[in-house]
């Protein structure tokens, strides 16, 4: 199997990985979609440095999210952009009310987060354990524990208002 | 709703991602191509447009620098040039930083650490700009007045038209200053929050 093969394996084995962070990090489809292409290309020019000593899936968050951080925001899109729009980033095939709700109101209060805790965010809804968003992120594992709960708190409080 | 209704809708989201595998190979190599690549490009354009006006103008200073017959003139000239030559070089060197962060290299805390300094600098910068700006307009009116019209306007009786026109923009760079540093300001304190936090 060829390096392209195997990469776009992994790339649609992981695209819902793909699609949680790139929505964590942008607030409309189209920055979305531009986001999502970005992440790959960058995962796509990173291939080789992967050397196997994370999982494949710690490194792809890694780089997911530090390219998500260092993305400045564009007030236009580009034409060359790959029309992916109803490939991955269209759910309503299975369209749930209820969970497009909450997931609205989920979405809301991340974009309330900063940086650090939004990523930290995204890891705890992932269910990572503290040792694993302690590679991902830099943290040490105590940290990342006191982080977390002055995330849950500042939830507790923006949900009770 | 609580944390743990959060997370359950998380992971019915996930649930549903991964029964739906849409992308093709196809689509995802199309993805690794270069051209396709849209991540700064418009920014940059903006940036590099507005460098470009100003080296013309700069040049079109140098060119016409013998006609700058004062020293005070001449003064006036070299601040324009300087100004118009160095900041956007400085924004476009910091923009070139921001550009190329290295992604894979550090975690999540230290990219976000470089990346807000970088920003921050630029922002900085950015925020100078305008301040400088204000400045500017007492300073390029002489210099474009000598090189374009001959008319040295230190020795001009300005007409009543003209003290108007002075005021109004006078007035507009004023508010515009104020404003658009006050909005940088705001932004990068945030920024130094963010930087403060993470380094703690």
């Amino acid at each position: 199997m060829g390096k392209e093969t195997v990469f776009a394996n992994l790339i649609r084995e992981h695209q819902g990985l793909l699609f949680k962070v790139t929505s964590i990090y942008t607030n409309n489809k189209e920055d979305q979609e531009d986001l999502f292409q970005e992440v790959v290309y960058q995962l796509w020019k990173y291939f080789d440095t992967f050397r196997n000593e994370s999982k494949i899936s710690t490194w792809m968050y890694r780089v997911a999210m530090n390219t998500a951080i260092t993305q400045l925001k564009k007030s236009k899109r580009n034409s060359n952009s790959v029309p992916i729009t109803e490939v991955i980033l269209n759910r309503s095939e299975t369209k749930n009310d209820v969970l497009e709700e909450r997931l609205k109101l989920l979405y809301q209060q991340i974009q309330d987060l900063n940086p650090l805790e939004k990523g930290l965010m995204l890891l705890l809804l992932e269910d990572k354990s503290y040792k694993e968003m302690a590679q991902i992120t830099g943290l040490s594992e105590s940290n990342v524990g006191t982080r977390i709960s002055r995330i849950k708190a500042k939830l507790k409080k923006n949900m009770a208002k | 709703m609580e944390l743990k209704e959060l997370q359950t809708a998380w992971s019915q989201l996930s649930q549903q991602l991964n029964k739906q595998e849409k992308l093709t190979n196809e689509i995802i190599l199309k993805m690794t191509q270069d051209k396709y690549r849209n991540k700064f490009k418009t920014l940059n354009t903006y940036e590099t447009v507005g460098a470009v006006v100003c080296y013309i103008i700069s040049l079109f200073v140098i060119i016409n620098f013998y006609k700058l017959d004062t020293w005070y003139l001449q003064l006036c000239g070299v601040i324009t040039l300087g100004f118009l030559t160095i900041m956007p070089t400085l924004v476009l060197r910091s923009l070139k930083k921001i550009k190329n962060l290295d992604i894979i290299k550090g975690t999540y805390r230290e990219t976000l650490i470089t990346y807000t300094k970088e920003k921050n600098h630029l922002l900085k910068l950015q925020q100078i700009g305008i301040a400088f700006s204000f400045l500017l307009m007492f300073i390029v009116v002489p210099v474009t007045s000598k090189i374009i019209s001959n008319k040295n306007i230190f020795h001009t009786q300005p007409e009543p038209i003209q003290w108007f026109a002075v005021v109004v923009a006078l007035l507009f760079v004023t508010v515009i200053t104020r404003w658009g540093y006050r909005s940088y300001k705001k932004i990068t304190d945030n920024a130094a929050e963010v930087l403060k936090d993470l380094e703690a």
